[in-house]
C-alpha cells in the first residue's frame, strides 16, 4: 500500500519536531518536507505534492489560510488539515472558506493528529472534538440569546441525508451515487438546503453541521 | 503702580481746589480795594461838595443880609450840609487803612474847625464888620480843607495803585504756583503712564511666553500619550506573541512528546497515571496561556483582520455576561493599515466595556463599514444611557485620543434611559497594506 506523503508547515521547530517524532512511528505515512513559513509551505507543496499539508494557521511571510488558497488553487487535491493554538469560529470559518478540510487544535495535535490524517486522506472533514463542542456550545448560546429557531425542523428527512454526506466533503456527484439519485437531484437539495437554513457557502454548510452535531 | 495713580489723582484734586481757592481770593480782595478806593473817593466828592454848597449858602447869606429872622433857614442849611459831609466821613473813618486814617483825621480836624468858623458868622450880624473878617477867614479855611481833600485823594489813589500792584502780584504767584504744581502733575502722568505701558508689555510678553509653554507642554502631552499609547500596543503585542509563540508552543510540544511517552506502554501504573496527571497539567497551562495572550492582543488582529478580532470579542463578551452581540460587517473589505486596526478594535472593546459596566445594556449592534475613503464605525446599544456632557471617563477619553491621533473623530450620543450610541470616523488616506501577509 502506497505510503500517506505528509508535507508539515510550521514556524516553530519544536512543533515540527513533535509532530514529526509523532508521525515516523506510523508505517503507513511518511514525512516528506517541512515549511517554517508559509512561502516555503506553497513552493515545497507544488515541488513535491503531497497528499496532505498539515498547515499552521499563523507563519512569518505568509499565513497558512492564505498558503492554503494558494496550494489548493494550484492542486485543488491536496488535502489541507489546519494546525492552530485557537479554537475560535473566526480561525476555524476562514480555514473552510480557504478549503481546509480539517482543523486541528495543537493541543489536541498528539491525541487527534492519525485520525485527522486518516478523515481527509479519505475526503472527509475533521475537527478536533473541542472545537467541536465549542461550536456547538456557541451555537446553542447564540440561538437561546438571540430566541432565534433552529430551522433544522424544517428540512426534510433525505435533507438532512444529504446534508450530512455533504457536510463530510462528498461532492454532489458522490452523494448521487451513495443515495442512488442524480446529482442534479442532490444539486436541488442543496439548494433548498442553504436557503432553509440561511446558509451561503459550502464553508457555513460544514460549520452548520459541526454545530449540529450531524458530524464528527 | 496704584500708590502713583492716588498721588495723581490727589495731586490734581490739589491743583484744582488751590487754583480755584487763589483766583476767590484774588477776586474777592480786588473787589474790596476798588469797592474802598471808591468810597473814600466817594466821601471826598460829598465833602467837596458841602463845601461848594456852604461857600454858595455863605454868599447868598452875605448878599441877602437877613433880618436875624431869617438867618435860621441858611443855617439850617449849613447843618444840613455839615451832616451829609459829617455822615460820609464817619462811615468812611471805619474801613481806613492805618496808612491814611493820619490824612482823614487831619481833614475832619480842618472840617470841623470850618463848619466852627460857618457857625460863628451866623451868630454876628452880616452888617458888622468882625462878620465879614469871619466870612473871610471861613472861605480861607475852606480853601485849605479843598485843597486838603485834593491832598487826601491823591494819597487814596496811590493807595489804590498800591493794593492793586500787590494783588497782581500775589496772582503772578498764584500763577507760578498753578503751573509749578501742573507741571509736575504732568510729568508724573506720563512717568506713571510710561510706566504703565512698560509694564502692559512686561505682562503681555510674560502672557505669551506662558501661553507659548502652555502650548508647548499640551504638544509634548499629546506626543506623550501618542508614544504612551503605542508602546502600550507594542508591550501587549510582544507580550501576546511571546506567551502565544514561545510559552504555548513549548507546551504544547510537551504534550506531544507526553503523548509520545503514553503511546509506548509504560513499565508501571503508576508511571501512566502520573503521565496523564502532567498531561491534564499541561493542557491547563496552555488555555491559560492562550487565553492570557488574547486578552493581551487577540492574535485574530494580526493573524485574520479586523472583522475576525471583532467577532472574536463579540462571542466573548457574549460568552462572558450573556450580552446579546451582533457585528455586522458584510460591506468592510477588512484591509486596513495596522493602526486602525487596532485603534478599532480597541475603541470596540472599550466600548463593549462601557456597555456591560455601566450601560447594563442587554443587546449591543456594531456596525463596520466604508463610506468615501472613511471607515465608519458604530456601536448601539439598548442601555440606560447617560449624559454626555455631564460624565466623561476616561474610557471615552482613550477612545477620543486614539480616534484623534489618527485624523478621526468620535461622537457619543446618548440620553438617559435611551441608549448610547458612539459613532467613529476615521479618514483611509493611507495606503491599505495586503490582508494575511504578518509583518
Amino acid at each position: 500500500m502506497r505510503k500517506l506523503r505528509i508535507l508539515l508547515a510550521d514556524d516553530h521547530s519544536v512543533m515540527r519536531s513533535g509532530l514529526r517524532a509523532l508521525l515516523e512511528r506510523q508505517t503507513n505515512l511518511e514525512v516528506i518536507g517541512e515549511a517554517d513559513n508559509g512561502r516555503d509551505a506553497v513552493s515545497l507543496s507544488s515541488s513535491l505534492s503531497p497528499d496532505v499539508v498539515v498547515m499552521d494557521v499563523a507563519m512569518p511571510l505568509l499565513n497558512g489560510i492564505e498558503a492554503t488558497k494558494s496550494i489548493l488553487k494550484q492542486s485543488p487535491s491536496t488535502n489541507i488539515v489546519m494546525l492552530s493554538m485557537h479554537s475560535d469560529e473566526s480561525y476555524v470559518m476562514r480555514s473552510l472558506n480557504a478549503g481546509a478540510r480539517g482543523y486541528l487544535l495543537k493541543d489536541s495535535a498528539a491525541a487527534e493528529l492519525l485520525s485527522a490524517l486518516d478523515a481527509v486522506s479519505h475526503g472527509k472533514s475533521f475537527f478536533s472534538s473541542a472545537v467541536r463542542r465549542l461550536l456547538a456550545e456557541d451555537y446553542i448560546r447564540v440561538l437561546r440569546q438571540k430566541g432565534i429557531v433552529d430551522s433544522y425542523d424544517l428540512l426534510t428527512a433525505r435533507e438532512r441525508e444529504i446534508l450530512q454526506l455533504l457536510a463530510e466533503g462528498k461532492t454532489n456527484k458522490e452523494v448521487a451515487a451513495d443515495l442512488n439519485i442524480s446529482p442534479y437531484t442532490v444539486e436541488t437539495h442543496r439548494a433548498h438546503i442553504l436557503e432553509k437554513l440561511g446558509l451561503h457557502t459550502p464553508a457555513e454548510l460544514i460549520l452548520y453541521a459541526v454545530r449540529k452535531g450531524i458530524i464528527h | 503702580m496704584l500708590f502713583g495713580f492716588c498721588a495723581l489723582l490727589v495731586l490734581m484734586a490739589v491743583l484744582a481746589f488751590d487754583s480755584f481757592h487763589a483766583l476767590n481770593e484774588l477776586e474777592t480782595s480786588s473787589a474790596a480795594v476798588r469797592q474802598d478806593y471808591l468810597n473814600r473817593e466817594r466821601t471826598l466828592r460829598d465833602i467837596r461838595f458841602s463845601l461848594y454848597e456852604s461857600g454858595n449858602v455863605l454868599r447868598e447869606y452875605f448878599l441877602a443880609k437877613p433880618v436875624p429872622a431869617a438867618r435860621e433857614s441858611y443855617l439850617k442849611q449849613i447843618h444840613d450840609l455839615r451832616d451829609h459831609a459829617g455822615a460820609s466821613l464817619e462811615s468812611c473813618l471805619h474801613s481806613l487803612p492805618r496808612d491814611q486814617s493820619g490824612a482823614f483825621q487831619k481833614l475832619d480836624a480842618e472840617l470841623s474847625s470850618y463848619w466852627l468858623l460857618a457857625d460863628r458868622i451866623f451868630l454876628v450880624d452880616p452888617t458888622e464888620s468882625n462878620s465879614l473878617s469871619l466870612r473871610n477867614l471861613a472861605l480861607t479855611q475852606r480853601a485849605s480843607v479843598l485843597s486838603l481833600t485834593g491832598e487826601v485823594s491823591d494819597i487814596n489813589e496811590l493807595d489804590f495803585r498800591q493794593a492793586e500792584a500787590q494783588i497782581s502780584l500775589v496772582f503772578a504767584e498764584t500763577r507760578h504756583r498753578i503751573r509749578l504744581v501742573g507741571i509736575s502733575a504732568l510729568s508724573l502722568g506720563l512717568l506713571l503712564a510710561a510706566s504703565t505701558i512698560l509694564y502692559l508689555v512686561h505682562l503681555e510678553r510674560l502672557a505669551r511666553e506662558k501661553y507659548e509653554e502652555t502650548l508647548r507642554s499640551q504638544n509634548e502631552l499629546k506626543e506623550l500619550s501618542k508614544r504612551l499609547v503605542d508602546a502600550q500596543e507594542q508591550e501587549r503585542r510582544a507580550i501576546s506573541r511571546e506567551l502565544h509563540d514561545q510559552v504555548g508552543q513549548s507546551l504544547t510540544a510537551l504534550l506531544m512528546d507526553l503523548q509520545n511517552l503514553s503511546d509506548t506502554p509504560p513499565p508501571t501504573s503508576a508511571l501512566a497515571s502520573g503521565l496523564q496527571r502532567i498531561k491534564l497539567l499541561a493542557e491547563e497551562c496552555v488555555d491559560e496561556v492562550r487565553n492570557m495572550a488574547l486578552l493581551l492582543r487577540p492574535s485574530m488582529l494580526d493573524d485574520l483582520g479586523l472583522t475576525a478580532a471583532l467577532e472574536w470579542q463579540g462571542r466573548e463578551v457574549s460568552k462572558r455576561t450573556g450580552l446579546v452581540v451582533d457585528v455586522i460587517d458584510d460591506e468592510f473589505t477588512d484591509n486596513l493599515p495596522e493602526e486602525h486596526r487596532t485603534c478599532v478594535y480597541r475603541v470596540v472593546q472599550e466600548a463593549l466595556h462601557n456597555c456591560v459596566k455601566h450601560a447594563h445594556a442587554h443587546r449591543v449592534r456594531i456596525v463596520v463599514q466604508e463610506e468615501e475613503q472613511h471607515l465608519v464605525l458604530s456601536i448601539e446599544d439598548d442601555g440606560i444611557g447617560f449624559d454626555p456632557r455631564r460624565h466623561r471617563g476616561m474610557g471615552f477619553l482613550g477612545m477620543h485620543e486614539r480616534v484623534t491621533r489618527l485624523g478621526g473623530n468620535l461622537t457619543v450620543d446618548s440620553l438617559p434611559g435611551h441608549g448610547t450610541r458612539v459613532r467613529v470616523e476615521l479618514p483611509l488616506t493611507s495606503s491599505p497594506i495586503p490582508q494575511g501577509v504578518q509583518s
